[in-house]
């Protein structure tokens, strides 16, 4: 047990410099996904409570197709599909490939939100006089936003995570640097232990952050 | 101020407005009671058009509605409705509330806005609670904030659907002793409420809805001293 946890740091020691490099790289595919994401979900949530059945199907078809599929398939596709055709780097047509994957999900998570706001409160806005656009702007949406936003960071730690998978199109994120590092010191357990410690603890600065702009919420508003 | 003629109003297969004819004239106060699911609710919304009557007519103020062609958004404007659940805006301050449709739908000056806001908060009792949120307040306060937003719009006819159903007894009061200095300054209202008391005191007319109709219009003390309508009185036995 000593052992490994001594190889472990040792292993952790040697190879910091480049899983820094490469933890700066995961979080920006983090983040083009997340606020690629963000946009793609609100035009779709938008569209899904549009009331307009052509835009509907348009959104029912994007969510299908994105939530039916693995998102390495997505990616797979991507790279394929438009760096070979349109001259693209890698890291975007994996970015980009994880906003899309994100947009379906966002789009649901948006239009539950906005469904979820209480009927009532359509109801007495109308009442008062406000119409159907200035009820949404001033209503609904800021309603829909702050219960969206714990689910929103869910979805932001899964992205976190998923933007691992695009190592497979050779983008030097942390989860190839560690597959390489694995296949070259011949130490693949501790090559992936310090990884899986790498995610772990971005994930738990998400999670404490997400968790502080939650309870500020909270604090304001009641 | 509101006329309604032979409302029909349907849910799916269910009829549950079956031909009501209503005249509400200026600065009167009706009273609508009946027990749940005879329609006295479905009749309140279908005033502000929260629901959409199959067949008649509804005329506000002089004015018969289409709804096809009329900016239902302005006449909504003109008829208040306050809520068995408030309604209240849980993001916005309770002043924030009762201005918000001034400064929206009228363009109203945020100064001029708030010395309104600040004045019916007075009128209703509340101005110290101005600047907290409605989490913050009991349902008595949620529901007379309720009442100070919907008169901001200086609306010419006040609906109540149940305002005081959601209330813990003790709460009843203070909200009622608004609505009755409201009637005591000439508003036109029409008042969806268990509150008997309230209704003799205040109404100048009460009226019986029962399974979709009017069986009953009279002023108070006849209502209670001599029902014509067997419905009717068994009703009052139950509330008495």
């Amino acid at each position: 047990m000593f052992e490994l946890i001594s190889t472990v740091f040792e292993v952790f020691m040697r190879t910091y410099p480049g899983f820094l490099r490469a933890a700066v790289v995961t979080l920006q595919l983090t983040a083009v996904g997340v606020i690629l994401g963000t946009f793609i979900g609100l035009a779709f949530a938008l569209m899904k409570i549009s009331g307009s059945k052509i835009l509907q199907g348009i959104a029912n078809v994007y969510i299908t197709i994105i939530r039916g599929t693995p998102l390495i398939v997505q990616i797979m596709f991507l790279y394929f599909g438009i760096v070979e055709i349109y001259t693209m780097s890698n890291f975007w047509a994996g970015a980009i490939a994880l906003g899309v994957h994100n947009g379906a999900y966002i789009a649901e998570i948006f239009r539950g939100s906005i469904q979820g706001v209480d009927p009532g409160q359509r109801e007495a806005s109308m009442s008062l006089g406000m119409n159907r656009k200035q009820t949404m702007q001033r209503i609904v949406f800021p309603q829909a936003l702050r219960r969206s936003i714990p689910p929103l960071g869910n979805q932001f730690i899964i992205t976190l995570k998923d933007s691992s998978l695009v190592y497979i199109i050779g983008v030097a994120e942390i989860f190839s640097l560690a597959n390489r590092e694995a296949a070259q010191s011949f130490q693949p357990f501790e090559s992936f232990i310090v990884v899986a410690l790498y995610y772990l603890v971005l994930v738990m600065i998400f999670t404490y952050l997400l968790r502080w702009y939650e309870n500020r919420l909270d604090v304001d508003k009641t | 101020m509101i006329i309604g003629e032979n409302i029909h109003k349907s849910f799916g297969d269910l009829e549950v407005l079956k031909g009501v004819d209503l005249h509400v004239k200026p600065q009167e106060v009706v009273v609508l009671v009946g027990v749940s699911g005879s329609g006295k609710s479905t009749l309140l919304r279908c005033f502000n058009f929260l629901e959409m009557i199959n067949e008649g007519s509804i005329t506000i103020d002089g004015k018969k509605v289409d709804p096809k062609k009329d900016n239902l958004t302005k006449i909504r404007a003109e008829v208040g409705m306050v809520f068995q659940h408030f309604n209240l805006f849980p993001h916005k301050t309770v002043l924030e509330n009762v201005i918000e449709a001034p400064v929206t739908v009228k363009k109203m000056n945020k100064d001029a806005a708030r010395k309104l806001g600040l004045d019916l908060l007075e009128k209703v009792g509340l101005s110290d609670k101005a600047d907290v949120y409605p989490s913050k307040l009991s349902g008595g306060q949620k529901q007379r904030v309720a009442i100070a937003r919907s008169l901001a719009m200086e609306p010419k006819v006040m609906l109540f659907d149940e305002p005081t159903s959601a209330l813990d007894p003790e709460l009843v009061g203070e909200v009622l002793q608004v609505m009755k200095q409201l009637a005591e300054e000439g508003m036109t209202m029409v008042v969806v409420t268990h509150e008997m008391k309230f209704a003799k005191e205040v109404a100048d007319r009460i009226i019986m809805i029962d399974q979709g109709t009017i069986i009953e219009s009279a002023d108070p003390k006849n209502f209670f001293e001599n029902p014509q309508h067997e419905r009717t009185r068994q009703f009052i036995q139950l509330v008495e």
